[in-house]
């Protein structure tokens, strides 16, 4: 393994405070929120997976061998939040799930062929129409798509999730110092779209 | 390309603002061995951007002191020339002929004259930048001329055109040599590119009106005056914004190399802030907020 204080970028003196300060940094960095449905959350999280196996090497060698939590777990397990769908189409055809396991494994030419085979358009058959387009990065058709599902199904959280992130211009990471000073910035977006996460329970639903 | 791409210079330290001017001249130096005096003159600041992201490579040679034709007197610090710098080079040459190309298809006479004189004057650089990355040219060729089809068509959907546009710039990120960086990469171009390509629609929006020209935003949103109304614009400004978003987000996943605090800027502020300024009315154009960039990194 590589030096477990290079890849949390700091030196080997320093303090717990500062280990576990750089440690978080990285974390809110990688976080799976900032690779929602993104073709890249598995690069996000191999970083994240290493950063946590430097934290938790760090802090081993320093308790002497008896720090055994490891960070992903201590710090909510954000491992498993990378998965796109779990593939919850409750009550929806078999063709939904295999398009749902097309998409989290990057085929979307077969996601696509998939749906177009579908016997109906339903609410699902939009959403899941949307998220190809997401992943191919035209973000306009993605927030049509998923506007027709919330309005075939209004009551559907995941729908209404995918809109309200697409209507609120996504999100990403950006180091402290580097907000946007004035204006309505990425701090409404982001408070609004914590409070809807809290709402939906969380990554995955 | 358009220039739209330069870091927010009152937010850099004097130190970063002089490397970002070594790099611009870097980039120069790079135009001119690989292409020929000729091709300097195409140079731009979206290219400069171009060349630091693919710069991924760790540079062993220190800066060197230079005069050129645009600074005969003083000497000027110019970056060492490394693989990535001369790809994005390269690029440029092509891009800029191609659009020189584009613009002879487009345009009204005097500048389809004007185009057609100057790339007449880059056609042996781009000669030889072709040889070299002959497959980044058959992308821009082909990227191009399915553009001008989709626009003769009038294509309604914003998301068709800047994709065709967003993959031409996309296929700079493959020319890279490192596997694992060339994803992120890749990524980031393409959504710099399809923000590019919007940014550009709607500063010419009031003049493809009156010209009556393609314009993919008069299009997408059936527009029957030259302005977007209230939710068009907000729409708009939510989905470049994403663009940004991704870009960002991408870019974080890059380690970081010689031009990291310049591209931090970039990325991180300089473009989401153009954005925001010029969807919230602030500014009238980005083309406003880039000449006023452009002369600070001039003077």
């Amino acid at each position: 393994m590589n030096d477990p204080y290079g890849i949390l970028g700091i030196s080997s003196n320093a303090s717990d405070e500062e280990v576990k300060r750089a440690y978080r940094e990285l974390a809110r960095k990688y976080h799976p929120d900032n690779y929602q449905n993104n073709p890249l959350a598995d690069l996000a999280e191999e970083k994240m997976k290493e950063i946590n196996e430097a934290y938790d090497a760090i802090m081993r060698m320093r308790n002497g061998g008896s720090h055994t939590g490891s960070a992903g777990a201590s710090s909510g397990g954000y491992n498993s939040g990378y998965q796109g769908y779990t593939g919850n189409s409750a009550g929806g055809s078999v063709i939904y799930a295999q398009v749902r396991a097309a998409i989290n494994r990057g085929d979307l030419q077969q996601a696509e062929s998939l749906l177009n085979q579908a016997p109906a358009r339903t609410a699902e058959w939009h959403f899941l129409m949307g998220s190809i387009a997401y992943r191919k990065g035209w973000l306009d058709e993605a927030r049509q798509q998923y506007q027709m599902a919330c309005n075939m199904e209004p009551g559907n959280m995941e729908y209404r999730q995918a809109l309200a992130y697409m209507q609120g211009g996504g999100q990403a990471y950006r180091p402290t110092g580097y907000d946007m000073g004035g204006g309505m910035g990425a701090a409404d977006c982001c408070a609004s779209m914590l409070c809807l996460n809290c709402l939906c329970g969380g990554r995955g639903c | 390309m358009f220039g739209y791409v330069t870091p927010l210079v009152g937010e850099l330290k004097v130190k970063e603002f002089q490397k970002f001017k070594s790099g611009y001249c870097g980039l120069c130096h790079a135009m001119g061995k690989n292409c020929g005096l000729k091709a300097r003159f195409f140079l731009n600041y979206d290219f400069t951007f171009l060349a630091m992201l693919l710069d991924r490579e760790a540079c062993l040679h220190a800066d060197s002191m230079c005069r050129c034709i645009a600074s005969p007197f003083r000497r000027r610090r110019v970056c060492a020339v490394t693989p990535g710098f001369e790809i994005a080079a390269d690029a440029s040459v092509i891009l800029s002929f191609w659009k020189l190309k584009d613009t002879i298809l487009d345009e009204v006479w005097f500048r389809r004259l004007k185009a057609r004189v100057l790339s007449l004057l880059l056609r042996p650089a781009y000669q030889r930048a072709a040889k070299r990355l002959a497959d980044f040219d058959c992308v821009v060729r082909q990227c191009l001329a399915e553009l001008h089809t989709l626009e003769q068509e009038h294509c309604p959907s914003l998301d068709r055109t800047a994709d065709t546009f967003a993959k031409l710039l996309q296929a700079a990120g493959a020319q890279l040599h490192m596997q694992e960086e060339k994803r992120p990469v890749e990524q980031i171009l393409y959504h710099v590119g399809r923000w590019i390509y919007l940014a550009d629609a709607y500063d010419d929006l009031k003049e493809d009106f009156k010209r009556k020209r393609y314009n993919p935003l008069i299009a997408r949103f059936g527009l029957k005056e030259p302005e977007l109304a209230q939710g068009d614009r907000h729409l708009l400004e939510a989905t470049m914004r994403h663009s940004l978003n991704l870009a960002a987000s991408a870019y974080s996943l890059l380690t970081t190399g010689r031009w990291s605090e310049i591209l931090d800027n970039i990325l991180y502020l300089s473009l989401p802030n153009a954005n925001l300024r010029v969807l919230s009315g602030e500014a009238i154009q980005w083309k406003q907020i880039e000449q006023k960039n452009r002369r600070m990194i001039y003077e």
